[in-house]
């Protein structure tokens, strides 16, 4: 039967580009190509054709049936990381000039492992975005309250955007302090410069801090006026070009592209940089729509990938935002799905510390390498991969369905003489002990997190996926009592998968500041009526960007929130609220008693502390449009034996001090209803997931398989 | 455990690796062979004949005279007597202590205050290097910056006998 293509995601990464295609039942397949970064829709369109010759079918006969096309790019973050942005210049308030040389001490060490933070040696300042040449300051003041303090010194403007001019800048960004509060003298800035490029007969773009990103916080917010200038503005060209060609195909679906907050925008929104770092945060898109199709409301989200272990967590059906997330050593206002990142994938190599003869993991990783088992990659350092192959957890011959051969002898001698000689053990039990580490360093990581929150793990769903997930995730939860466990069988690809489940979703910040009780209260009804005047501007420029695709008020779908913490506290909150328009004081009133009851359980009743009054830091509206996702697979029930052609045989397997002979199954042919009793492991060609010897797992219709306790607790062996 | 080169060394030694690179050599545990190494890499620039025990600073070394005594000596050649004392002692002192030799080397009102502190520079009596600056308030005694332990660094930490003279 002709499959009917539904939803395109394509992934363009730094050398090659997926695309993922999703027919309406749910079946998918994967294509790749060579990135092309001169016209990147060569390489989509290429990599859509290697796609659909699984399905026998070319683009142009594919195209027309797709309804929804979703795409994401490095080619921005590589922009920024390789400085090849727009030449710009840089207009601010008199005395900051220089800010981007000064930057905030943060921003020399992020991404650093633990011991290079504490070791300042390692510390170094970023290449500024803008050089001090192209710099202007100009005297100027508005205070934190809005008002004007010291009046913007017109000469000092028409003087520096002459010289920025004359110096040959693509574009003039501008960011005075608290222009957020007050937004006059940058629209000034903005009069004078239109004149006098006018005078001179050049046109460059301007970007205005106070209209792009209104938001608190002067050096982020700088950076990412300059992010969205430098980097992210240039690569509207690159995504007309995808579309271009997209309607070429016979597309005739607009392109959208995943942002930050977890929603997908359109190609011509006037923001782009949220779409800088979207990499990671799929995986929890994915998880949050899994969640509601399933019906769980509370899922922890771990992604074990080669070089990372990301984790996060969705409560109430919601992910949480982070509003100051870091990216290539930036600190940026944008809102991103929180995920915490921790430096320990497969990949990561395995060391005996020589000072303290002690097992060491990373931070460093093999990256997109696999260990010393591939010999081609001449690494000399084991990785976590390289001992599972020599516990017997991996199958040499079937990695990446046999692509790869792997050497576990290698592996063996390897480990033997670095890890297991060193700290004076076999060769197995030295495999053992680094993954038993390793899994119950992200086990502390997972525990962390769920408490962090004020919540326990039998609260929570763990939702497992990345090429690593599924072999570890019986370690990671041993002892945990999570609600569930579930790994979905297409775990290798669920973050592609994920973004093809984001909504069409714009979202706008801005930073309000107003105090309820305690020091410079105002009247209940005066904030309700400025919260209500936010929302309705944010609520405004959602709907106009919507109107660039077409889509009129009346489909969109708003929902209100806003940041809120104690007067005096660092830190805020985020929350949905129940009105975006507040008539009366009983819903300021449930505004409060919400924060209350998050920051009790977030931080601990007894912190909670009223009597400071209140601050309403931010308003948020976000608009979502419904769009078509993937539908899950949804197959027949059969019985719990599995049939006879899914099981490949067995292996001896080194677990905890003992062999035990473990039953191998192929995991496409496993069933729906399937009981697989532990010590089993299931391999497909790009994940190999691990039942426990004390533990079972049953797949589902939607092929998901949910990892539980033994039944029969008299079971259990192997311990 | 990581190794380096003799190139790569003599690279870090002269400010010339990239950044990245020597974060890396940071990250890492230290290669083994790297203080032998070094110790070749200074023996090999330095026009005298003498053994070096210990770099002492961007010039100093601390060497094995044939009479079996350790002594500062500049790569110029100039030796400023046994280890065990400061060598400050025997080098040129130029101190900075008015306002006038501050506005030298600083910008106006961006140098210290020379009633609060003053600058002393030390420079070699054979080729006058500078090998040292302090700043200290007035009177303050001079600094004696190292007095390693020869004999245990050899035996505890490299586990190897100290050089001495056949």
């Amino acid at each position: 039967m002709p499959h009917k293509a539904k939803i395109l995601a394509i992934d363009a990464g730094g050398t090659m580009t997926d695309t993922f295609i999703i027919d309406e039942k749910g079946e998918f397949i994967v294509g790749k190509a060579q990135t092309t970064p001169h016209d990147e829709s060569i390489g989509v369109a290429n990599s859509s054709r290697d796609a659909l010759k699984y399905w026998g079918m070319l683009p142009e006969e594919a195209f027309p049936t797709i309804i929804s096309g979703i795409y994401s790019g490095t080619a921005m973050l590589n922009r920024l990381l390789e400085r090849k942005g727009k030449r710009l210049g840089l207009i601010v308030t008199a005395g900051q000039e220089d800010y981007l040389r000064l930057e905030r001490g943060i921003q020399t060490y992020l991404g650093y492992s633990y011991s290079d933070r504490l070791h300042v040696a390692t510390h170094r300042h970023n290449e500024p975005l803008i050089p001090r040449e192209r710099i202007r300051g100009v005297r100027e003041r508005i205070d934190l309250f809005g008002d004007v303090i010291i009046p913007l010194y017109e000469d000092e403007v028409f003087q520096a955007v002459e010289e920025l001019l004359d110096q040959e800048v693509e574009g003039i960004c501008v960011n005075l302090l608290y222009s957020y509060r007050n937004p006059i003298h940058e629209v000034k800035v903005r009069e004078i410069a239109e004149k006098v490029m006018e005078k001179k007969g050049v046109q460059v773009p301007l970007f205005l801090a106070s209209e792009l990103y209104p938001v608190r916080r002067d050096f982020p917010r700088l950076n990412t006026l300059l992010v969205e200038a430098y980097a992210a503005e240039p690569s509207r060209g690159q995504l007309e070009r995808v579309q271009n060609k997209v309607n070429e195909l016979g597309g005739r679906f607009n392109i959208r592209v995943m942002a930050s907050h977890g929603g997908t925008i359109g190609i011509d929104a006037k923001k782009l940089a949220p779409t800088l770092v979207s990499g990671p945060i799929g995986g929890v898109i994915g998880g949050k729509y899994l969640a509601e199709k399933l019906g769980i409301k509370n899922v922890v989200c771990t992604d074990i990938g080669g070089t990372s272990f990301d984790l996060a967590l969705i409560t109430d059906g919601e992910f949480h935002i982070k509003s100051t997330p870091d990216i290539a050593r930036f600190i940026l206002n944008l809102p991103l799905v929180q995920i915490d990142s921790v430096g320990a994938g497969t990949g990561t190599f395995v060391r005996v510390n020589p000072t303290s003869n002690r097992i060491e993991l990373g931070p460093d990783s093999a990256g997109y390498r696999i260990g010393v088992s591939n010999e081609q990659e001449n690494l000399d350092a084991p990785t976590i991969s390289d001992c599972n192959l020599v516990l017997g957890l991996l199958n040499p011959d079937f990695f990446l369905g046999g692509d790869i051969k792997l050497n576990k002898q290698r592996a063996i001698e390897v480990i033997d003489e670095k890890i297991a000689k060193p700290l004076g053990l076999n060769v197995y039990d030295a495999a053992s002990g680094v993954v038993r580490l390793f899994e119950d360093s992200l086990k502390n990581q997972v525990v962390a997190m769920v408490l962090g929150k004020g919540y326990a793990p039998v609260n929570y769903t763990l939702l497992c996926y990345g090429g690593g997930g599924p072999l570890h995730v019986g370690g990671c939860t041993e002892g945990l009592d999570f609600e569930d466990v579930i790994i979905p069988t297409w775990a290798a690809g669920f973050s592609a998968f994920g973004c093809a489940c984001a909504d069409f979703e714009y979202r706008y910040d801005r930073t309000v500041d107003l105090p309820i009780g305690g020091i410079g209260q105002l009247d209940p009804m005066t904030v309700s009526v400025l919260l209500n005047a936010a929302w309705a501007e944010l609520r405004q420029k959602v709907i106009s960007q919507f109107e660039k695709s077409g889509i009129p008020e009346d489909q969109i779908k708003f929902r209100h929130a806003v940041r809120m913490q104690y007067q005096g506290q660092l830190n805020d909150l985020e929350f949905y609220t129940r009105t975006g328009e507040i008539t009366k004081k009983e819903e300021l009133d449930e505004i409060v008693e919400e924060f209350e009851n998050l920051y009790g359980r977030i931080y601990a009743r007894s912190a909670k502390s009223p009597e400071l009054g209140y601050l309403v830091t931010t308003a948020i509206v976000t608009g979502t449009v419904p769009v078509e996702k993937p539908d899950l697979p949804n197959e027949p029930l059969a019985g719990p034996e599995p049939p006879a052609e899914a099981h490949k045989g067995t292996r001896e397997v080194y677990w905890r001090g003992n062999w035990i002979t473990a039953d191998i199954y192929d995991m496409e042919k496993v069933k729906p209803g399937n009981v697989l009793k532990g010590l089993s492991i299931v391999e497909a060609p790009a994940t190999t997931f691990v039942v426990p010897p004390d533990q079972e797992a049953c797949l589902d219709q939607y092929r998901i398989f949910h990892l539980r306790k033994k039944v029969n607790k008299f079971d259990i062996g192997g311990i | 455990m990581p190794k380096y080169t003799r190139e790569t060394l003599k690279n870090l030694l002269d400010g010339k690796l990239p950044f990245s690179e020597v974060k890396v050599m940071m990250s890492s545990f230290k290669d083994p062979e790297r203080f032998e190494m070094m110790l070749e890499i200074h023996q090999s620039r330095v026009p005298w004949p003498e053994k070096i025990l210990l770099p002492l600073g961007l010039h100093l070394y601390i060497v094995l005279k044939e009479n079996g005594d350790r002594v500062v000596k500049c790569d110029c050649g100039y030796e400023f007597g046994d280890y065990r004392k400061n060598w400050k002692l025997n080098a040129l002192v130029y101190v900075r202590d008015t306002e006038e030799k501050i506005a030298e080397i600083y910008p106006k009102l961006m140098g210290p205050d020379p009633r609060w502190m003053e600058i002393r520079e030390y420079y070699c009596p054979g080729c006058s290097t500078q090998l040292e600056v302090e700043s200290v308030p007035p009177g303050y005694p001079v600094i004696f910056d190292f007095k390693p332990d020869i004999d245990a660094f050899y035996e505890k930490w490299l586990g190897k006998p100290v050089p001495t003279v056949e």
